[in-house]
């Protein structure tokens, strides 16, 4: 494999938030690269500040200190470039599917004409022609995580910041989206940022893996997963698979030790 | 039409056999010919307790009198144009009132300091009791349609005010940080996420705002004014007129009930995105 270019690189990001108990140091010198069209999974304990890393990139907190390097150019932030997606769906209740859709262009201010027959298109693409007009109330959970993968795809984003994308999901329904997820990744070439306490899938969907320390989050270790699968499925079945699974445990059985 | 209150859905439990034979009424016909009946008892004991000169007419008034009265207003035209005035007096001073309100609420979510700046003044005017102000509002306005409107107004626009600003307030969060990690700008974080999610709190005041826009007609009406029910009620009461008095009443709330299920047709049509929630929930 070809060495990628460094797409996104984070430098040195230092963020504490006040509470009634004084500062509390979530990210503390964290630095680490993105490559163009890496899938990164990003581990580590809970409330470790995966979130946090996320909103930085995304431009909706600011850095205490540190700083951000897309292409080799210094940014303040990814907003309005990043593609951000949560554990919860977060489709707009008063909007169909269609409408949700097309949230972002419309924040772009995209000729509507196009936006809509692009947003068609993709329904289309992704099994859920039919449901343009449909209210989120009406959909399973599966089904409206699919149209926030849309959502988000649509708008090109330069990365996708996939926080805990599935974990509300069932477990069928989660392997699923994950075969989605990966062919939309490869058909649109995107690069992405996965958050997840899931060190199964992980390992089924990333090329790399990044597991953080507890807070104050530190970059510990970060594992190349060298499996060439085509589906999740099918990665999970891969020889070497169990191997990684294994060495990921064990990264952050450690750090429960130390910690608790 | 079956209304179905939330919260009285019976719990289904096993029923006795007499239990289950009584609950032969409780189906759409048997609740309406309840009802009936109990108006048409409570009714005829009235017009038995009159004749009988148990209670005094002269006090309270006689269906068969309310009856009469009504009658010849309706005929002379008398009651329709004073229904007219006051409906419309209600419905214009409920509109503005709702729609100043709400607008000003929302306004405030764009400023975190200027909301809390005049949120205790908020306070102070809601705790005025807005009927206090009538005879202000009379001297400043006029005897006329405009006063009547901006009592109701004044009694409408706090509360659609305070329903849109705390549902302004309380907008997901996380729906305004996905569009502004989209790239959106204030605006459209307020016009995208913020005033839709408002819509329910708003829409739910109009049941409540409605209901204040006929006080402030009427109240306006009894300060001073030369037609409206208000009016009517006012000056047949000094004569001691019971019945018109009366007729005047069963109108206001006749109009009342009716402009509540325009409201409640409106909040169903206007939401449509809430609608299939409602069916699951008469089911639990």
């Amino acid at each position: 494999m070809q060495p990628s270019p460094v797409q996104l690189s984070v430098r040195n990001v230092r963020k504490s938030f006040s509470s009634k108990a004084g500062d509390v140091r979530v990210l503390d010198d964290l630095s680490f690269d993105i490559n163009a069209r890496d899938f990164v999974s990003i581990i580590g304990p809970s409330g470790c500040g995966k979130t946090t890393i996320f909103n930085i990139i995304a431009g909706l907190i600011e850095p205490d200190s540190g700083s951000m390097q897309y292409l080799g150019a210094e940014i303040e932030s990814l907003r309005g470039r990043v593609g951000y997606m949560m554990q919860k769906d977060l489709l707009f209740p008063w909007r169909t599917v269609l409408g949700n859709v097309l949230l972002g262009l419309e924040t772009r201010g995209v000729d509507r004409h196009e936006a809509e027959g692009k947003a068609r298109e993709y329904l289309k693409g992704f099994g859920l022609a039919g449901f343009e007009n449909a209210y989120p109330k009406t959909l399973s959970g599966g089904m409206r995580q699919r149209v926030a993968l849309i959502r988000t795809l649509i708008m090109d984003p330069d990365i996708l910041l996939l926080d805990e994308p599935f974990s509300a999901l069932d477990y069928q329904t989660r392997l699923y989206l994950e075969g989605v997820l990966k062919d939309a990744v490869e058909t649109y070439h995107k690069t992405v940022i996965l958050v997840t306490h899931d060190i199964d899938e992980a390992v089924a969907l990333s090329k790399r893996v990044v597991v953080l320390s507890g807070r104050p989050a530190r970059v510990k270790i970060v594992h190349d997963i060298d499996i060439a699968a085509h589906s999740p499925i099918a990665a999970r079945s891969d020889s070497r698979f169990s191997g990684y699974f294994h060495a990921l445990c064990a990264e952050l059985d450690i750090q429960t030790e130390k910690t608790a | 039409m079956t209304l179905t209150l939330p919260g009285t859905t019976p719990v289904p439990r096993r029923k006795s056999r007499a239990a289950r034979r009584r609950a032969g009424f409780d189906t759409p016909l048997g609740r309406a010919a309840l009802q009936a009946l109990a108006v048409i008892g409570f009714f005829a004991l009235w017009e038995i307790g009159v004749r009988m000169g148990w209670i005094s007419a002269f006090l309270v008034g006689s269906p068969f009198g309310i009856f009469a009265d009504g009658f010849k207003m309706i005929a002379s035209g008398e009651l329709l144009s004073d229904t007219w005035y006051t409906l419309f007096e209600a419905i214009l001073g409920f509109v503005i009132g709702t729609i100043l309100g709400s607008l000003v609420g929302l306004a405030l979510w764009y400023s975190v300091f200027v909301a809390r700046l005049v949120e205790p003044f908020i306070v102070a005017i809601n705790s005025v009791p807005k009927i206090a102000l009538a005879p202000i509002v009379v001297l400043w306005f006029g005897t006329g349609l405009v006063s009547k409107v901006m009592l109701s107004v004044s009694l409408t626009a706090i509360v659609a005010l305070i329903a849109a600003y705390q549902a302004a307030k309380d907008a997901d969060v996380d729906l305004q940080s996905l569009l502004i990690s989209m790239g959106a700008d204030k605006h459209q974080v307020f016009f995208k996420a913020v005033v839709p999610s408002t819509l329910p709190s708003i829409i739910a005041t109009f049941r409540i705002n409605i209901g204040f826009g006929l006080v402030g007609a009427v109240v306006g009406e009894f300060i001073s004014s030369q037609r409206g029910l208000g009016h009517l009620i006012y000056t047949a009461s000094s004569l001691y007129d019971l019945n018109t008095v009366w007729v005047g009443l069963f109108t206001l709330m006749i109009m009342g009930f009716v402009l509540y299920f325009v409201i409640d047709l409106i909040e169903r049509s206007s939401l449509p995105w809430k609608q299939s929630n409602a069916s699951h929930q008469v089911q639990v």
